[in-house]
């Protein structure tokens, strides 16, 4: 009796370990993203080397003057506040997902112990 | 008699506890390393040996960072609408960004260069290990005539974007320097907190 109660809680501990493997491992780091050629923004081609290539970011030029090329260095027009030079990704939930899904499993496998535990010591207790 | 049987149940429970729990955040090193906010690494230095001659102008056409892997194409950036300076696009391979209201790499003053850290689902952008640059590292522009600049690092400062060093950037300078900027720092929401900036100074140069 006792030898089968074990060999189920470790058939179910396995399990549980075995289940969670899968739900790491369907989502790896933010790797990029296969190509998915839906972005809204026609590409440019590398012909960006002209001092007034068309970019393909929503911005239009400002109607200030561009002030050409400043001939001997320095910045012409100094734009205002910071550059927003980072999207963050879904990608980056997956890093929450898996934490839940690992909590959860080890919650469940702690709770599972713990009752197996009294069981076994009422049965102790009892002689049974 | 039965305790032996019951500890080691109850050590196996907690044993599978912990593994579930170290798989939650294991491999989670997607986010960028909360990096010491404010102004992190070495103050701006001082000049190295200044013996370099300016280049003339040429558009840049190309950046390679070894210290970090990266070897991109450059496309030219002007200013968005609301005045901010613009962003290379956001696609799957993106690129760096010189803004063509600064300097060329190689001329007097400081040429600014721009890449994204992340590009939202495609993942790490072309600047995602800018952070990890020190002093000394070495960064090459390529420029449009064949000609090339070598810059030496001379600063990498993670500072919040609420505070960014206009002038520190943009503001004149006596020889040929070069800035690369890009997010970092913690997330708030979909945006990163903070700008890192590694600042440059030609040190090398190849002729057309």
């Amino acid at each position: 009796m006792r030898r089968t109660i074990l060999s189920a809680v470790a058939l179910a501990c396995t399990a549980v370990l075995a289940g969670t493997a899968p739900a790491f491992a369907d989502d790896p780091t933010p790797v990029p993203a296969a190509p998915a050629a839906s972005t809204p923004s026609p590409t440019v081609a590398p012909t960006d080397a002209t001092p007034e290539p068309s970019v393909s970011v929503p911005a239009e030029e400002p109607t200030r003057a561009p002030a050409a090329a400043p001939a001997d260095g320095q910045v012409s027009v100094v734009p205002e506040g910071a550059a927003d030079t980072g999207v963050a990704g879904p990608a980056d939930t997956t890093g929450t997902d898996r934490t839940l899904v690992g909590t959860g499993a080890g919650g469940v496998l702690l709770a599972g112990g713990a009752v197996l535990f009294v069981v076994r010591r009422r049965r102790a207790a009892t002689g049974a | 008699m039965t305790p032996r049987p019951g500890h080691a149940l109850a050590t196996a429970a907690l044993a599978a506890l912990l593994v579930g729990c170290g798989g939650g955040q294991g491999d989670g090193d997607a986010a960028p390393a909360p990096s010491a906010t404010a102004t992190a690494a070495a103050p701006p230095a001082q000049a190295p040996a200044k013996s370099v001659r300016p280049l003339a102008r040429s558009v840049p056409v190309g950046l390679r960072i070894p210290a970090i892997g990266v070897d991109t194409p450059v496309m030219s950036l002007g200013l968005a609408s609301d005045g901010t300076v613009e962003v290379p696009p956001v696609t799957d391979d993106d690129r760096a960004g010189w803004y063509r209201h600064s300097p060329t790499p190689g001329q007097v003053g400081p040429s600014v260069l721009l890449g994204h850290v992340t590009v939202g689902r495609y993942g790490d952008g072309v600047f995602r290990h800018l952070a990890r640059l020190h002093r000394g590292d070495r960064i090459e522009a390529r420029l449009r005539d064949g000609a090339s600049a070598g810059f030496t690092v001379t600063a990498v400062r993670t500072v919040a974007k609420a505070d960014f060093p206009t002038d520190d950037v943009y503001g004149d300078v006596a020889g040929p320097e070069l800035r690369l900027i890009t997010c970092g720092g913690p997330r708030d929401g979909e945006e990163y907190r903070d700008n890192v900036i590694v600042f440059a100074e030609l040190s090398t140069t190849k002729g057309a």
